[in-house]
């Protein structure tokens, strides 16, 4: 699967990122009396008041729209989670925290269309972006080593936004490593004869980030 | 691999290297302006375009030298501070002509010297790419080649793209066509009526 908006690239756009984080599920409580909802992609409902329902986000936020519902704010989204998640960020300056995949796209979804049924929101907001500046200082810190021996890089924990900032970078970078550190390219000026056989193997392979 | 159509690769293969014949060759006189007849002598030093160079280098026509941008003064600049240097002075095309060069001359150390500029180049672009501003380019562009600005174009990009996500705006984006229909319909409404 590749973005639309740029097909040289195959690289997604921020909105297109943002449309495929619209499938997850969130939990939303109706107020008003509604038959179920027969959509290519499932059927949802009934929906009765005050009675809590799963829908995707795209209907969560339709419904949100015209004053049919509260979104209840994910778990994870709550000050303590966040307020946790981020000291473990801190914490650890090699690893990821698991997240929702989609969390930079949902969270942000939620601010602009629920605002009014997220407590602390403020307090979530500014969580969210101080974990999105550690994780991200952290991938750079993790690109700076890349060097010609790489050639994979393990991101575990990633988010969705996160790789698709960071994927056209990552990519010409590992491209041009790879380039430079063909074997055509650098010879030994001296071993290239029996004494040294021909490396295949181009050194181990090295993550960004430990497993 | 650059691709048939790969613009850059095109543009590259005019970059003029300096080739000396190693062979005399007659009515190609405007290859070298400096020859008084209309024909290229033996041992003669010519400056020609990659592409040239390299059709005759395997025809054993001329013999390659190694080109200003990999001189041992580029190297120990390279040395000293490598992402200060202004490569693209010397040449737009530093490595993707470094690379197509290897083969044809006898200094096989430019290979890991194109690595090692690389390299240590890569840590400043990395460094400044996503964090650069929206409005200004940073300085250090101009002094970077070809591949090496593209990088740092795909780094900031995406990034921009990502902030103006972030910032909001209208969700859906309407077409041009659709504002331009609208403007041609707009002088008539004042007609209708």
């Amino acid at each position: 699967m590749a973005g639309q908006s740029n097909p040289d690239l195959s690289v997604f756009s921020a909105p297109e990122v943002e449309f495929l984080a619209e499938d997850e599920m969130v939990e939303i409580v109706p107020n008003i009396r509604m038959e179920a909802l027969n959509m290519i992609c499932g059927d949802y409902g009934p929906f009765f008041p005050q009675i809590a329902s799963k829908v995707p986000l795209w209907l969560a936020v339709a419904l949100k729209k015209r004053g049919k519902c509260t979104i209840r704010t994910p778990e994870w989204m709550s000050v303590e989670r966040l307020t946790q998640v981020l000291e473990a960020e801190r914490e650890s300056p090699r690893e990821f925290q698991p997240l929702p995949f989609h969390y930079v796209e949902i969270s942000r979804l939620l601010f602009d269309h629920a605002h009014d049924d997220i407590p602390d929101l403020y307090m979530a907001r500014s969580l969210i972006e101080d974990i999105r500046d550690v994780r991200f200082h952290k991938v750079e810190t993790g690109l700076e080593t890349i060097s010609g021996r790489t050639h994979a890089v393990k991101l575990k924990n990633l988010s969705a936004m996160e790789v698709n900032i960071v994927r056209p970078f990552m990519v010409r970078a590992l491209q041009a490593f790879y380039k430079h550190d063909s074997p055509h390219l650098i010879q030994q000026p001296r071993a290239m004869g029996s004494r040294q056989p021909q490396v295949v193997d181009r050194g181990p392979r090295r993550d960004l980030r430990p497993r | 691999m650059p691709g048939y159509y790969d613009i850059d690769d095109i543009i590259m293969e005019e970059e003029s290297i300096s080739v000396v014949f190693q062979v005399g060759a007659h009515g190609v006189g405007l290859l070298d302006p400096g020859s008084e007849t209309n024909s290229v002598e033996k041992g003669a030093k010519v400056d020609l375009p990659f592409w040239l160079a390299h059709e005759l280098y395997l025809r054993q026509a001329v013999s390659i030298s190694v080109p200003a941008c990999f001189s041992q003064k580029t190297r120990k600049e390279i040395q000293a501070d490598a992402a200060c240097v202004h490569l693209r002075i010397r040449c737009p095309y530093f490595y993707e002509l470094g690379c197509k060069i290897v083969p044809l001359v006898s200094d096989k150390s430019i290979g890991s010297f194109l690595h090692y500029a690389f390299t240590h180049r890569y840590k400043e672009i990395l460094s400044k790419s996503h964090s650069a501003s929206v409005a200004t380019v940073p300085k250090f562009l101009t002094r970077l080649t070809k591949e090496e600005s593209q990088l740092f174009e795909a780094a900031r990009s995406s990034m921009l793209a990502f902030k103006k996500w972030r910032l909001g705006g209208s969700r859906l984006e309407k077409a041009s066509i659709l504002s331009r229909k609208r403007k041609t319909t707009m002088p008539t409404c004042p007609s209708t009526p």
